[in-house]
């Protein structure tokens, strides 16, 4: 029964991983920006939470962690990125604008909210034993539906819509867009957006279960650039259920390891799929 | 004819069931040149990728003076003597003109090249001469990102040229460039020929292609339609056609 | 005074070591490793082991350091051949983040998260010395190699493969050979680093060798400037002394010295990147890593 108990655990981190890196390989496919400040944007979004509750006020928390999400993806989409690609833009100075904030983000969190493991407490988290010898927090259903109709969301937004086509579109084919009458500056504003809205219930799932601390960002970024790798560069799909599978096969592993380990088993994988099939699950050959 | 000194036999790949090169048989000889002409997307640039190492052939072989280079990676089949351009150049962007093409005549890969002194001097006196030889000896010291369009052409002849490679695969070297350019780059081909290099090149300008070649193998879907005398290629009515697209098309 | 100086400069030389390496393979090769304190460590343990358990020689803790470094180099050399850019600082951010839980697991080797300590003071030919002198020797003997190498037919090997990967094949350099050696050189250098940095604490533990202080080393490479000789070394004397600048602006309380340090230069990098990417002495004219 361990290893149900396992399996459900780690479909409960997966898709807080799918989630995340989903909001990721959306921003990276549609704009090419190797947005490595996506951690920080979860961080923000799950001390901005932690913030309200402590407060009291766990709905309007919600929704300013969404919002401040928005806010400093956007941020960084107006005020770091689009001013480095109008003058240069390769990988190296967007990485290391991004890097950069990302410390920034890290250390202000540390100074103001504390360093160490924060989390909320709350009766969601409180296992009950749903078959004998497992046990499941209501939290499990949360996270899990959560993942759902976000993706459902997503994937209706990104197939049925016109600016959800352009998104799209923007990474593949820009004069398609001049066609359609879509600016590509809006579009990438709105990948930005979405992306970042995507962190904000993962991270605040995160803090109900796991707990936070100031560090998060970097397990965040790893997590989210093995899953877009290992599902293939540009695909959305393949990002979330690689994330989704990241989860739990750090969460299986426990049957054989200790908990300290379980990240080194999403740096296996994405090692070995780097060596291996650079392309990831669901991607063509484009690397190198 | 003179030396052969490459030969392919039935090289093929697909991709993705598209079969872009289907059997292509090719000999280029010493002080030779062949041109490589068809439509586009008629396999040539893949053959030069095949032949490079670049891409795996799904059959067929290649020798260079019998010796067999399927499976070498691209620098072993480049230590063999091969030198090839690319038709987007592939300039060592952030490299002055000079580094660009010293690095062409540096091919060890240690910590340090083999031969003192000495051959470090005979490398920078080729690179000088490639310079020379290519007009771009005033433009030593700036960079390659910095050059007009003409000048990287020619930069990256210059880079081919210290490599002193007895093959050379170009891959349109003259498109774009002016008449006064396309007449300095066919002395170039010129004077390699004389030296007895044997040149593959992939050419759309059918002008040059008569001005330099001694041998044309005309490519379509794959296939070495036609092969022989550049006069007696361009003048069958039948390849004139697919090469100016008014064949019907089945298979568009 | 004096104890504090000579500290601060032999921390200053340990870590321009570390920046001059991590320049190395960064802004010639193109090969952006967030991995760099990794190697940083692993020479610290190795010279701290040869301290401990044989002789606190300090030529031969150099030694085993580069050597453990750089033989693991090949750890981070396999994916720098398969994959670059992106994917590659996910690999090597992936590895750091692996070797922190193994600094801190493998204890017989490392100490776990205590640490090793009790390293005995370096002792050369019977005499014992101080690390300051070693340290300014090897990061001279570093920079005269890594000028020597970025000036000759190997930095250009470096940065025509950073350039145009397959124009360098086609021109038959053996990429996968130079990007390996480059890698090994860089991650020995780290070593030696390391090593030094282990005998002149006389303790280490795994805390100097996290994400953070890769980041701390970028951060020196780029606020210095990426391809330039001199740059690391700018880079390492401005952020190592940017802590005891702050300790004298009154209003930060000393416990959060090291955050605020981090947040300078983080911004630092950022803005940097907005205004004047080639960092500060590099001129913009050269060099850019361009991966």
């Amino acid at each position: 029964m361990l290893f149900l108990q396992l399996l459900l655990q780690g479909l409960q981190t997966g898709a807080l991983y799918a989630l995340t890196a989903a909001g990721f390989a959306l921003i990276f496919g549609a704009t090419r920006i190797f947005h490595f400040a996506h951690g920080a944007t979860f961080a923000i979004a799950g001390y901005v939470f932690l913030y309200f509750w402590n407060a009291g006020q766990p709905w309007p928390g919600a929704l300013a962690a969404i919002a401040a999400a928005v806010v400093f993806g956007l941020g960084m989409e107006r005020f770091v990125y689009r001013p480095i690609q109008r003058h240069e833009g390769s990988f190296f100075t967007v990485f290391v604008a991004a890097f950069g904030v990302a410390v920034v983000v890290q250390n202000l969190i540390g100074m103001i909210a504390g360093r160490g493991f924060a989390s909320v407490d709350t009766p969601l988290s409180m296992a009950n034993e749903v078959l004998p010898d497992v046990f499941l927090a209501p939290i499990f259903w949360i996270a899990i539906a959560v993942a759902i109709v976000l993706f459902v969301a997503l994937s209706a937004f990104l197939t049925r819509t016109h600016a959800g086509v352009g998104l799209r579109a923007l990474a593949q084919n820009p004069d398609l867009l001049r066609a359609y009458g879509l600016s590509s500056n809006r579009l990438s504003m709105l990948a930005f957006a979405l992306g970042s809205a995507m962190a904000a219930p993962a991270a605040i799932l995160t803090a109900m279960t796991t707990g936070l601390n100031e560090a998060v960002g970097h397990h965040v970024m790893l997590i989210s650039m093995a899953a877009t790798i290992v599902g293939g560069v540009g695909s959305l799909r393949g990002a979330a259920l690689a994330g989704l599978m990241l989860g739990v096969a750090e969460s299986v592993a426990l049957q054989f390891v200790d908990t300290q380990w379980a990240e080194g088993v999403s740096f296996l994988v994405l090692f070995a799929f780097i060596i291996f099939r650079p392309s990831g699950i669901f991607g063509v050959a484009q690397t190198r | 004819m003179t030396t052969e000194v490459l030969r392919t036999e039935n090289l093929s790949r697909s991709f993705g069931g598209v079969q872009a090169v289907a059997g292509v048989s090719l000999t280029l000889h010493a002080g030779a040149v062949t041109a490589l002409v068809g439509p586009n997307g008629a396999g040539k640039t893949t053959t030069f990728n095949l032949i490079t190492g670049n891409l795996r052939a799904d059959s067929g072989t290649a020798a260079i003076r019998g010796k067999p280079i399927m499976g070498l990676k691209p620098w072993q089949v480049a230590r063999l003597g091969v030198a090839r351009s690319f038709q987007d150049l592939r300039l060592f962007t952030h490299m002055t003109v000079r580094e660009n093409v010293l690095a062409a005549t540096e091919t060890a890969s240690w910590f340090w090249q083999p031969g003192g002194s000495t051959a470090r001097r005979a490398r920078e006196a080729r690179a000088d001469a490639a310079l020379e030889a290519t007009g771009l000896s005033a433009l030593a010291r700036a960079r390659a990102i910095d050059l007009a369009y003409a000048e990287r052409k020619f930069l990256s002849m210059a880079r081919i040229l210290a490599a002193e490679a007895d093959i050379w695969l170009l891959d349109e070297p003259a498109s774009g460039l002016d008449l006064a350019s396309r007449t300095r780059f066919g002395q170039l081909l010129k004077d390699a020929q004389a030296r007895g290099v044997a040149i593959c090149l992939i050419e759309h300008n059918l002008d040059v292609v008569v001005e330099l070649s001694n041998r044309i193998a005309f490519l379509d879907q794959g296939k070495v339609l036609a092969e022989g005398d550049p006069d007696a290629i361009l003048k069958d009515p039948a390849l004139a056609a697919i090469y100016f697209g008014d064949r019907p098309q089945e298979a568009a | 005074m004096i104890a504090y100086a000579a500290n601060l400069a032999t921390i200053v030389a340990i870590f321009a070591i570390l920046a001059a390496t991590l320049n190395f393979i960064v802004g010639y090769a193109g090969i952006f490793s967030v991995a760099h304190a990794v190697f940083f460590g692993l020479g610290a343990y190795a010279g701290a082991q040869v301290a401990l358990l044989l002789i606190p020689d300090p030529l031969l803790a150099c030694l085993a350091g580069a050597v453990v470094a750089g033989g693991l180099s090949l750890c981070l050399a396999l994916p720098a051949l398969r994959v670059r850019g992106e994917y590659f600082v996910a690999a090597s951010m992936g590895l750091q983040m692996m070797a922190v839980t193994l600094f801190s697991e493998a204890k017989p080797l490392t100490g776990g998260i205590g640490g090793l300590v009790n390293i005995p003071r370096p002792t050369l030919f019977g005499v014992e010395v101080s690390v300051l002198p070693l340290a300014l020797v090897a990061l001279a003997l570093i920079l005269l190699a890594t000028a020597l190498l970025q000036r000759g037919a190997f930095g250009r090997t470096l940065q025509a493969l950073r350039d145009a990967e397959s124009a360098a094949e086609a021109l038959g350099k053996n990429v996968a050979a130079a990007k390996t050696l480059a890698m090994a050189f860089a991650c020995a250098g780290a070593g030696i680093g390391g090593a030094l940095f282990a005998l002149h604490l006389s303790f280490v533990n795994v805390e100097s060798f996290t994400m953070d202080q890769s980041v701390l080393v970028m951060a020196m490479v780029i606020i210095g400037g990426t391809g330039t000789l001199w740059g690391p070394l700018v880079g390492a004397i401005i952020l190592l002394s940017l802590p005891s600048g702050l300790a004298f602006i009154p209003f930060i309380p000393p416990t959060e010295v090291g955050a605020v340090q981090q947040i300078v230069y983080g911004l630092a990098m950022t803005l940097l990147m907005i205004f004047r990417p080639a960092g500060l002495v590099g001129d913009l004219s050269k060099g850019r890593a361009t991966a």
